[in-house]
């Protein structure tokens, strides 16, 4: 017997419950104070953020902390006009890499606070060494959406 | 021929559950101690090669990359090896290779898995196939029990013989992962402790069961000019072995098992070993469930086909017996799955270099190490010596 | 090293966007081929190493569910994953060690069967610090296009030459997905998917497998008459977190001087004759050639525009059209060393480069490329 093959469909849902760790806990705790918060590696002076617990490049652990701005410099953008499953937000949106004054590594988080409807007056605005600053949501829960997105500023 | 392959260092971290630390943290625990045992930095590792059990089970696509740092991997060659159950030993062999192909005189093979972040059962249910034996195999415990009843079947054992030798391994895997600060279920259990526990899936019992662990282990390789420039205690790979099989359960015959016997019997011809019972002064058998573990005694060759009780019986499999299995406590007291393989492996070479502390086996020489993985479809064997 | 490993043989599906047959049969489907292409009973195959991602399959295990599809039954074998070059690389250190003669090197993914590239790689970033803000690859890779932009200043028109010159050459390709003459016009009015990247900027995934077979060189003399050498191999990966790379200089040129250095190429520019790189956007096919060696950082777009690497240019980059012909997530990497392979043995038709001696093949996963690999092969 001739057939066409058949599609199943399946859905297979899991739950997690992931464990962030002392250090990437107390990163998110401070967010509810408006602080981000990175650690410093002793041996190579770089300032990480997230805050975690080990340096990878020297490969010793960092416990000391300190505090970056909230304000930076947009390293890389992209205007987001797509959609998928599991996406955190609907597009139109900007995704940047920001680096912190004081961190030494880049954070990537959303741009906004800019109209989003002509490319060209985006781009006017969002930049490459353009400067941001975080817009902090009203109530914060420790968590990396606490920060509602990066505003360019000047 | 392949290079010789030293093992020169291992880590392992306190297994259980470890909401303490991040996924990448433990790997880093894991790693920090065996660069330590070896007296190594990152600096020295020329590639590194890691795996796990399937993402889903943590739900981080990818896990190799995410730990990059965690291995201070980073501008290194890394390949992810998983091959379920069998991924430690499977990673294992790989860094094997890494070194027996000439290619690289030091690798750091690392395997983990945080079982407490996600749902095991419900993510190795997905294992089968989706359109014929999905719905049946019911995880784990249902295909262990499915082959453990064949298996008595076959060689007519009354049930209450081969009940009362698997609650012996319960009660022994006990014991002895009291002596294993790393073990994660450590309790005082008796035997009428095992008969009376919970129905898992009959036969299996919730003693005869493993636990799902949070756990890490790393392995650092290295040929033989390094290992012997780098002058610490060694223990030599002597033979690898693994073999797989079909896709459907119910095509092979998993009494008389063709993978593990294949597997055992390129591993002893590598490692020179005729008689494994004399040869072999210990054996950490993957046993995630204590029935299993006898069929692995008779497809290992260390008894008759039919035979397994006996073993037990007579404490020939016992610690101060003739072949002590699992004095590490094994996998039915320890099961951060992609790490499991590789504990066996680290637990041969503690004994092997007289670096096992309590659970030390006196004087031990060469071992054996397994697991097994897939629809009761993989198994993989490493023999590792103090002797070249 | 001492032993050299050759590659007997390629085969490949006829890639497509939802192929009937399932993971099991596309996976028997190649390695029968290979099997009888060779004239080699299944028995003689010394181990098999196939590559495929749990989450690409939606099984877990993912070779569990094929292993004896894939003619693996009672035989030695693995599963390396993500990336299937790594296949071919550990079924090379089989060879080398000296315990196996042949090895057979399987890759499989059925994109149309599983959630889409942007949910599957939005799962690989972390879950506390990425996840949350929609990192995946197409971001990344427009972050990185982004930089590259701001950099070096090509126009859209020179970056929309690569997908009119890959679409072309996959029309050749009989083994494509996809394939066709565009204008760049065309590409140009197709939306913005995530700016900088259009919609044409970036393959859409593809189902597809292949097999290939390695062996020793004195067993593959005996098995053809056209061996190909594994000159040299390469991978690197580059740090967790994005912000901490350099997203314009990260792992690729470390995987790239590794193989360099194995396969003693000093002048890849001038050595290399053929290039099937990973095409993840037209953009990324300029910036994997920069940071291959390939060309000057900056120079790419202006070569893809003097026609260079056109398929009768003087460095032909991906002529069988690239992932943009056909991008079957995780074979995809293995499809670029079986295409090289074709090329140098003069076997790829209509595709065909003329006097290649020396090919370069390299794939990628990871976010922002956080993982290459990169083999040389010759004659």
């Amino acid at each position: 017997m001739a057939v066409k093959s058949r599609i199943v469909k399946g859905f297979i849902s899991l739950p997690y419950n992931w464990s962030m760790g002392p250090t990437t806990t107390r990163f998110y705790e401070e967010f509810k104070n408006k602080r981000i918060m990175g650690t410093r590696c002793e041996k190579c002076n770089r300032v990480l953020i997230p805050a975690r617990s080990f340096c990878s490049g020297c490969f010793v652990e960092t416990t000391n902390w300190v505090q970056v701005s909230d304000e930076g410099t947009i390293r890389t953008w992209v205007l987001i006009n797509f959609s998928y499953e599991g996406q955190p937000m609907a597009p139109p949106y900007i995704t940047g890499i920001i680096d912190l004054d004081g961190a030494d590594v880049g954070l990537p988080h959303f741009v906004g606070g800019v109209e989003l409807d002509d490319l060209e007056t985006v781009a006017k605005k969002v930049r490459i060494g353009g400067r941001v600053k975080a817009v902090w949501k009203e109530n914060r829960e420790g968590h990396i959406l606490d920060i509602d997105y990066f505003k360019p500023i000047n | 021929m392949a290079q010789a392959v030293a093992i020169v260092g291992t880590g392992q971290t306190e297994c259980g559950r470890r909401t303490d630390v991040s996924y990448p943290e433990l790997v880093y625990e894991a790693v920090s101690r065996a660069f330590d045992d070896a007296g190594l930095v990152p600096d020295d590792i020329e590639a590194v090669v890691a795996g796990s059990m399937p993402p889903a089970m943590e739900g981080v696509n990818n896990p190799h990359l995410y730990w990059a740092d965690a291995m201070g991997a980073g501008g290194k060659p890394l390949i992810r090896t998983a091959t379920c159950g069998s991924t430690g030993i499977s990673l294992a062999h790989t860094g094997f290779y890494h070194v027996a192909s000439g290619m690289f005189d030091l690798v750091l093979v690392v395997g983990a898995e945080k079982m407490y972040e996600g749902d095991p059962q419900g993510t190795m249910a997905t294992v089968a196939d989706p359109f014929f034996q999905r719905p049946f195999l019911a995880g784990a415990p249902g295909i262990f029990s499915l082959q453990s009843n064949e298996w008595a079947h076959r060689y007519g054992i009354e049930e209450k013989r081969v009940r009362m030798a698997a609650a012996q391994l319960s009660v022994r895997n006990h014991d002895d992962a009291l002596l294993n600060p790393y073990a994660h279920i450590r309790i005082k259990i008796t035997v009428d402790d095992v008969l009376n526990s919970r129905i898992i899936a009959y036969p299996v019992r919730l003693l005869d069961v493993c636990p799902a662990s949070d756990g890490a282990c790393a392995v650092i390789m290295a040929s033989e000019r390094m290992a012997k420039k780098l002058g610490r205690p060694t223990a030599w790979i002597k033979g690898v072995g693994y073999c797989g099989e079909q896709a459907f359960f119910s095509e092979g015959d998993k009494v008389v098992w063709q993978s593990a016997i294949n597997a055992a019997k390129s591993a002893y011809s590598q490692a020179g070993i005729t008689n494994p019972r004399k040869d072999l002064d210990l054996a950490e058998v993957y046993n995630p469930f204590t029935f299993q573990e006898m069929l692995f005694y008779e497809c290992f060759g260390f008894c008759d086909f039919g035979h397994g009780c006996d073993l037990v019986e007579q404490g020939v499999v016992m610690r101060g017996g003739d072949l002590p299995c699992d004095p590490s406590g094994g996998t039915l007291c320890t099961n951060p799955i992609g790490a499991t393989g590789l504990q066996r492996v680290s637990e041969v070479v503690l004994h092997v270099t007289e670096k096992a502390g309590d659970r030390q086996i006196p004087g031990a020489k060469t071992g054996l190490a397994h697991a097994m993985g897939g629809l009761d479809q993989f198994n993989g064997i490493m023999i590792i010596s103090s002797v070249l | 090293m001492t032993q050299r490993v050759a590659i007997v043989d390629f085969v490949q599906t006829k890639h497509g966007e939802a192929l009937e047959e399932n993971v099991r049969e596309l996976t028997f489907g190649v390695v029968r081929k290979l099997l009888d292409r060779v004239d080699m009973d299944r028995s003689e195959i010394g181990t098999m190493i196939s590559s495929s991602a749990d989450y690409w399959q939606g099984t877990s295990c993912s070779n569990s569910y094929y292993y004896d599809a894939a003619g693996g039954n009672l035989k030695s074998g693995s599963k390396v994953t993500e990336d299937s070059v790594f296949a071919l690389i550990y079924g090379m250190m089989r060879i080398l060690s000296g315990h196996h003669r042949t090895a057979l090197v399987v890759g499989v993914t059925k994109c149309s069967e599983c959630p889409s590239e942007n949910t599957l790689t939005n799962l690989a970033a972390d879950p506390f610090f990425h996840r949350p803000v929609g990192l995946n690859t197409v971001v990344a890779e427009a972050l990185q296009a982004r930089m590259y932009l701001d950099q070096y200043g090509p126009s859209e028109e020179q970056i929309a030459r690569v997908v009119v010159k890959n679409m072309s050459n996959a029309e050749r390709n009989p083994y494509s997905h996809r394939g066709g003459k565009f204008s760049i016009g065309e590409i140009l009015s197709s939306s913005m998917m995530a700016a900088p990247l259009r919609c044409m900027d970036v393959p859409s995934t593809s189902d597809g497998a292949c097999a290939l077979l390695l062996a020793d060189e004195h067993t593959a003399r005996q098995l053809t008459d056209k061996p190909v050498f594994i000159h040299g191999i390469g991978w690197s990966v580059d740090h967790t977190y994005i912000g901490d790379r350099d997203l314009l200089n990260g792992a690729l040129p470390k995987a790239a001087e590794m193989a360099y250095s194995r396969a003693g190429v000093k002048n890849p520019s001038k050595e290399i004759d053929v290039v099937e790189l990973s095409d993840v956007t037209s953009f990324h096919e300029i910036m994997w050639m920069e940071q291959l060696g390939l060309c000057d950082a900056g120079n790419g777009f202006r070569l893809v525009e003097q026609g260079v690497t056109a398929l009768d240019g003087r460095l032909p980059v991906n002529p069988s059209g690239g992932l943009f012909g056909a991008n079957p997530f995780v074979a995809r990497g293995l499809i670029r060393v079986g295409e090289a392979c074709l090329q140098l043995r003069g076997e790829a038709g209509d595709h065909q480069v003329p006097r290649v001696n020396k090919a370069l093949a390299h794939s990628v996963h990871g976010l922002g490329g956080q993982s290459h690999s990169v083999v040389i092969l010759g004659n």
